[in-house]
């Protein structure tokens, strides 16, 4: 599974960043930095992002 | 039909009521689940109706309806009544009286239908349409008449009325809010200093604040309340549940004295895992989908299906973003009664600052407002504080 952000939907809101900060910050200006890969540890954690974004801007991608 | 031949009603057809659906169906129970909206429409994103522009900078030929829709809807095993209100609920009986005349038998039931948007009329009323925003036909309108009117009239200081501001900003509308004595932007949750500062923000932003009463201003263009919500349980009277502020759960959602009926989303009112002995009713996005997953799971399990997770492990926090200056909030700041500025200049809000909101000494809430995100990482360590010792939360209730 690799996350995938839709970057016009993002409004860098950094709600993905407090449910996941292994995966998820936001940089010193403000905008998303995320990585795409995550391991099995951290799944619940990221479904939680998924969850969390306020305008759905984040997807999860099976193939990867 | 399945063949246990049972039924659970699900009624609202927002994030909440869909939620529990489909933690009935993940836990594999042996029932027909039938999901009942007043609304036209499949689950949305509601939070999405405020926050940008139709069609949005950058993707043109998106239209709101479908770009708001929740993904994963089409299960089989979910049955829509949209356009269906439910009218009233004999819970005794455990039968549902619908808009159409039917009427619906269940074997367990959700209580999903959320709020509405509070008005000061109690209605229409007045000369001139007062317009309020909560569904998405409400936003579709409203989004026609930014892109069209060139002004707006916005009574109200919450997430709600400050997003709209925004908003209309971004759709180039002249934008007048309305302020009520002592009830700049976020006052009531944020505090005078940092109120009278959003003030400042706003108005460099080309907002006009006008004294006065949500009267709708006499050239007739855009006037929008957002003054608040109102629980929807008026169709529940009569069955001697505790409706004074939403629907009383416990903490599984289910509803006390009733062994089948569950509450989940902005209508739940549940034990407050973060203040011992106290009571919680959370109007939150995140709030509606554990909620909703919760009581989804609390009903399984008392038809023997899955095991109802005993509790929330959430805390509640949010994000809005007006006129470019991100304002996030953690906890709970109107229990607070002092408050810290951990960093930052409340005065000065686009530069950053972070405030701890605390009651009897311990910290119960936080905000960080920004233009950028300087002190971010700052915040997220301060809300997992908050949300590592519950028990200083308990202390301070
Ligand atoms: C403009 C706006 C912006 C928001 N922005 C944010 C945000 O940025 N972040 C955030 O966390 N939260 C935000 N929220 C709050 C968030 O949208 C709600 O917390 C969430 O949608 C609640 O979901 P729910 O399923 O409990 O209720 P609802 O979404 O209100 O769903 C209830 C449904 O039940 C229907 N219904 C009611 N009574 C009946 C009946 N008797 N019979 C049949 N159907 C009925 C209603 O019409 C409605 O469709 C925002 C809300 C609004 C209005
Ligand atoms: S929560 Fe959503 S909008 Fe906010 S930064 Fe994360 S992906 Fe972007």
């Amino acid at each position: 599974m690799r996350i995938l952000v839709d970057r016009v939907r993002c409004q860098n809101h950094g709600q993905c960043a407090i449910s996941a900060p292994t995966n998820f910050e936001l940089d010193a200006d403000g905008e998303l930095r995320y990585r795409e890969s995550f391991d099995d540890e951290d799944a619940s954690d990221i479904e939680d992002a998924v969850d969390s974004c306020p305008v759905q801007a984040i997807t999860l991608d099976s193939d990867g | 039909m399945a063949d246990g031949g049972r039924t659970i009603g699900v009624v609202g057809s927002g994030i909440a009521g869909l939620r529990a659906a489909k933690a009935l169906l993940t836990c594999g129970v042996d029932a027909e689940v039938v999901i009942f909206g007043d609304e036209a429409h499949r689950t949305y994103n509601r939070p999405g109706l405020t926050k940008r522009p139709y069609p949005p900078p950058g993707a043109p030929g998106t239209a709101m309806a479908e770009d708001l829709e929740v993904a994963g809807l089409d299960d089989d095993a979910l049955t829509w009544r949209l356009g269906t209100g439910v009218d009233t609920a004999d819970l005794r009986d455990k039968v549902l009286h619908l808009s159409t005349g039917e009427t619906f038998d269940y074997d367990g039931l959700v209580i999903a239908s959320g709020v509405r948007a509070r008005t000061s009329t109690g209605g229409s009323g007045g000369s001139h349409p007062r317009r309020t925003l909560r569904g998405l036909d409400d936003a579709q309108h409203i989004h026609d008449e930014l892109r069209a009117s060139g002004k707006v009239t916005i009574a109200g200081a919450g997430f709600v009325a400050c997003e709209l501001a925004s908003l209309a900003g971004k759709y180039g509308c002249e934008v007048v809010m309305l302020e009520s004595p002592r009830r700049g932007p976020f006052r009531g949750l944020l505090g005078k200093r940092i109120s009278i500062a959003l003030r400042r923000w706003f108005a460099r932003h080309g907002v006009t604040f006008l004294p006065g009463d949500p009267e709708p201003s006499p050239d007739r263009s855009l006037f929008v309340e957002a003054i608040g919500s109102v629980p929807n349980t008026e169709w529940l009277r009569g069955n001697g549940l505790d409706l004074s502020d939403g629907v009383r759960v416990d903490a599984r959602m289910r509803v006390p004295g009733h062994e089948d009926v569950f509450a989940a989303g902005d209508v739940a009112r549940y034990p407050d895992p973060w203040a011992a002995g106290r009571l919680t009713r959370i109007e939150l996005w995140k709030n509606a989908i554990d909620t909703g997953d919760l009581a989804g799971r609390s009903l399984a399990a008392s038809l023997g299906r899955g095991a109802g997770k005993p509790r929330l492990g959430y805390f509640p926090n949010t994000t809005s973003e007006v006129f470019g200056l991100r304002i996030q909030v953690a906890g709970n700041p109107k229990a607070s009664d002092a408050a810290e500025v951990v960093r930052g200049d409340p005065d000065h809000p686009d530069r950053g600052v972070l405030v701890r909101f605390l009651r009897g000494g311990v910290a119960v809430g936080v905000a960080y407002l920004d233009e950028g995100a300087r002190f971010n990482s700052t915040y997220i360590e301060l809300l997992r504080s908050l949300k590592a010792d519950p028990a200083g939360a308990v202390a301070a209730g």
